[in-house]
């Protein structure tokens, strides 16, 4: 083996240890707890980051969102942009030589984010609520309505309005919900004492 | 054969031809599809999160009714596929979720839903269309009902992310190198293309909250469609229909960096192959029109 030289020996950073403190390593604990997945076993390969599709537009990349979790960055990783943009097609998940499950790290990380309120994107959050009602409403989805009401609640009035007027011209929308809204709206009634 | 169909919301509407022509197939080669009565959305992806029961509530009901027509539940869109099936496995796997699931549905007591003897314990097999024509029909008893061969059509098979992903939980084919599509194509006399991004995500629901980024996923894979001179793509996945269809019209009117390549659902083209009248085959709901491609190649 080649000797290092002076000057290798004194910047190497490899061996030293990583203290953490107290509640950094309370996060990453809860990170592996509640999503069952083994964050800690992640050696930075960065696979998940070469193969996601929608990593050009995240802050923090998925592979760093890995590394920030072990490092106990509760706050950078739950007020990122990145846990948001997931779409969980799961190609990470498909990938990962480690057998981690980024995707469902990224499912409990927007739980987290959720909790301390810290959701950096209202877009989604706001999505997938008028996604709920929709269903509760009609037990379908009714695309009218939903995009409407996303629209509304999200602030942006006029988008996908272009979408509308072509898609009813198609034949692709519904002019009517579906009437199977009563079944539904019983489980959600159940539900709201006790949602978990 | 007898199967219990669970359409969901996207075949009741903006992808009415792939259920239309999923029936029309299905009673070609034998299959009788039983529709589910009063079915609801399966939640999409909302079940995937970590929740103990609100997530799973919404499948086990569709297996459960399924359950009362057939072993054997058959869906058609990839986010419904993935949803139920893996839904499914919590519930086989997961004793204690599933007894808090079962408790909590007879407690609410739903009249005609749910009553004190509700029980489902995951003996329903969640199948795929294409499942069902490879391990039950077979690819050859496919072919012999083609009248109308596509020979010559140069065709991409599409996968995206959900038919596949995760394999563990999936598993209907291989996660990188997926065949089952091509073999299909091959009986209908296809010329398959060997697509790159066959596996790649289309941007998904961000086509609601974050167009743009949506957008770059669905020209990446249009464009190498396009380059490898693909003249038709199909897909299983509603969704992906709809992002592929939707930034394919807006990059045909912008710029001239693609040809058309028009998004086909896989039973569509299956139904051509096989003789459907036009009016079976829904080509007047896409934005981009598949029938001068069609008329072009002498089908």
């Amino acid at each position: 083996m080649k000797q290092a030289t002076e000057r290798e020996q004194l910047t190497r950073t490899d061996e030293l240890p990583i203290v953490l403190t107290e509640e950094a390593r309370k996060f990453t604990e809860e990170v592996i707890r509640r999503s069952g997945e083994r964050v800690d076993w992640c050696y930075q390969c960065g696979k998940c980051t070469a193969g996601c599709p929608v990593a050009f537009a995240m802050d923090i990349e998925p592979s760093r969102i890995m590394r920030l979790v072990q490092l106990g960055q509760g706050e950078r990783v739950l007020k990122s942009k990145a846990i948001w943009l997931c779409v969980g097609c799961q190609t990470c998940t498909t990938r990962c030589p480690q057998e981690i499950d980024p995707a469902k790290v990224m499912d409990t990380l927007r739980e987290m984010a959720l909790e301390k309120e810290f959701a950096a994107d209202k877009e989604v959050v706001t999505f997938f609520r008028s996604f709920l009602d929709n269903i509760q409403r009609y037990g379908r989805v009714f695309e009218p309505t939903l995009v409407l009401q996303y629209n509304l609640r999200s602030g942006h009035l006029l988008q996908d309005a272009d979408k509308g007027p072509l898609m009813l011209f198609k034949g692709k929308l519904p002019l009517r919900p579906s009437r199977n809204g009563a079944i539904v709206r019983k489980i959600f009634d159940a539900l709201g004492g006790r949602r978990q | 054969m007898r199967l219990a169909y669970y359409p969901g919301c996207t075949l009741a509407s903006k992808a009415k031809a792939f259920d239309q022509t999923a029936r029309w197939v299905a009673q070609k080669l034998d299959i009788e599809l039983v529709e589910l009565p009063e079915w609801q959305c399966c939640g999409g992806l909302v079940p995937q999160v970590t929740d103990a029961v609100m997530g799973l509530l919404a499948p086990i009901r569709i297996l459960a009714d399924a359950q009362t027509i057939s072993d054997k539940l058959m869906t058609l869109c990839s986010f419904c596929y993935n949803t139920l099936k893996r839904a499914n496995l919590v519930i086989q796997q997961d004793a204690e979720r599933r007894q808090k699931v079962v408790d909590f549905l007879r407690e609410t007591r739903a009249p005609k839903v749910f009553d004190e003897n509700f029980q489902y314990d995951g003996s329903v097999s969640v199948v795929h269309l294409l499942e069902v024509l490879r391990d039950d029909i077979g690819f050859d008893n496919v072919r012999q009902k083609v009248v109308r061969p596509l020979t010559g059509v140069r065709v991409a098979p599409y996968y995206g992310c959900l038919l596949l992903r995760p394999p563990k939980e999936i598993g209907l084919d291989d996660p990188e190198e997926p065949t089952v599509m091509e073999q299909l194509l091959e009986a209908l006399g296809c010329e398959v293309v060997d697509f790159p991004r066959k596996v790649e995500c289309c941007g998904s629901f961000m086509i609601v909250n974050r167009p743009e980024i949506a957008a770059q996923c669905s020209a990446t894979i249009l464009k190498s469609a396009s380059q490898i001179g693909a003249q038709l793509l199909v897909t299983t996945c509603p969704l992906c229909q709809f992002n592929l269809d939707w930034q394919q019209m807006r990059m045909l009117e912008s710029n001239g960096e693609i040809t058309p390549v028009p998004v086909l659902y896989f039973t569509q083209l299956m139904a051509l192959a096989m003789g459907a009248e036009p009016f079976v085959l829904g080509f007047e709901h896409h934005l981009v029109d598949p029938r001068p491609a069609v008329m072009e190649l002498g089908l």
